[in-house]
């Protein structure tokens, strides 16, 4: 069971969160062609380390905000809410010294 | 009014088949007559204060806390509020609500007929809560004045610290509220608990 960092709310058990899934790369202009589109709506990286996921305290406040977790450890490095800038996380982590990523 | 208190939280059934112990140290009042609103705002233009001038109390701005004056209003998310008052004020209350805000973009609706006002109290009354709950619920952590929608066993509850008795508020969607009353008293048997009916407090 993960603990999760609400912004608004704090920590709080991952049952009362629902997953978003990884945050895809930016929305591709409208001509780009079906590939670039199926790649931006379907495709994950599904990383062995670090990765920026959506997730929405919806048994609590009911915002959507990102977490930064680690995929070998679990442990989550940072949160920050919608539309604000990925912050810079420092990858010097346990997932490296299990030969992650 | 009995009657339509009755037809309100539909807890009967189990009420009339609970056991009540002899010695009591937790206490589970399902309290009647209360009036349910949600409001949703954002509360960076004028829609807050508009809001708190018509129930005579702020908004809470911080997260996890709820104001207490006239009605009960609890925080649930940046933009959105539960707020608590009699049964027979809440007609009255949206209809003004509605006027305060009208033009803006805001919603205030009547959940009345969804929700379950349950008080529990008593010593051990921490003790069985945090059997079913994740936050927590030391004093230090959760006092007076705070409140958390969160999961209490597998409901989805807004509970509150109303006072360090201690005595806490309980709101539960009324179709989990039967369900969330058999969870209590079951996880309450081994410290007593008795169940009742309190009229609006
Ligand atoms: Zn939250």
């Amino acid at each position: 069971m993960l603990r999760i960092p609400c912004p608004c709310c704090g920590e709080r058990d991952e049952a009362e969160f629902r997953y978003g899934g990884e945050v895809p790369g930016s929305i591709p202009q409208t001509d780009v062609g079906d590939e670039a589109w199926a790649d931006y709506l379907f495709a994950r990286d599904n990383p062995k380390g670090l990765v920026h996921e959506r997730w929405c305290h919806s048994h609590g406040c009911g915002q959507w905000f990102h977490v930064v977790r680690d995929t070998v450890t679990h442990r989550i490095h940072a949160v920050y809410g919608v539309g604000e800038p990925r912050p810079v996380v420092d990858c010097s982590n346990e997932s490296q010294a299990d030969g992650g990523r | 009014m009995a009657d339509t208190n009755a037809h309100r939280h539909g807890l009967e059934p189990f009420l009339a088949s609970v056991e009540s112990a002899a010695e009591a140290r937790v206490r589970v009042g399902v309290v009647s007559d209360r009036g349910f609103l949600t409001l949703r705002l954002d509360p960076r233009n004028g829609a807050a204060t508009a809001a708190a001038r018509i129930l005579g109390q702020p908004l809470p701005p911080a997260s996890s806390a709820y104001t207490e004056v006239v009605h009960r209003v609890y925080w649930l998310g940046p933009d959105e509020w539960l707020i608590e008052t009699g049964a027979n004020r809440a007609a009255e209350l949206i209809s003004e609500l509605s006027e305060a805000l009208a033009g803006r973009p805001a919603a205030v609706n009547d959940v009345s007929g969804g929700h379950v006002s349950l008080r529990v109290s008593g010593v051990d009354a921490r003790t069985v809560l945090a059997k079913g709950c994740t936050l927590d619920m030391h004093p230090r952590e959760f006092g007076p004045g705070q409140c958390a929608r969160t999961s209490l066993a597998k409901a989805v509850v807004v509970l509150s610290v109303a006072d360090d008795a201690p005595t806490y508020s309980v709101i539960v969607g009324r179709s989990s509220s039967d369900y969330l009353c058999r969870w209590l008293a079951h996880a309450a048997r081994p410290h007593g608990v008795r169940f009742s009916i309190l009229q609006d407090t």
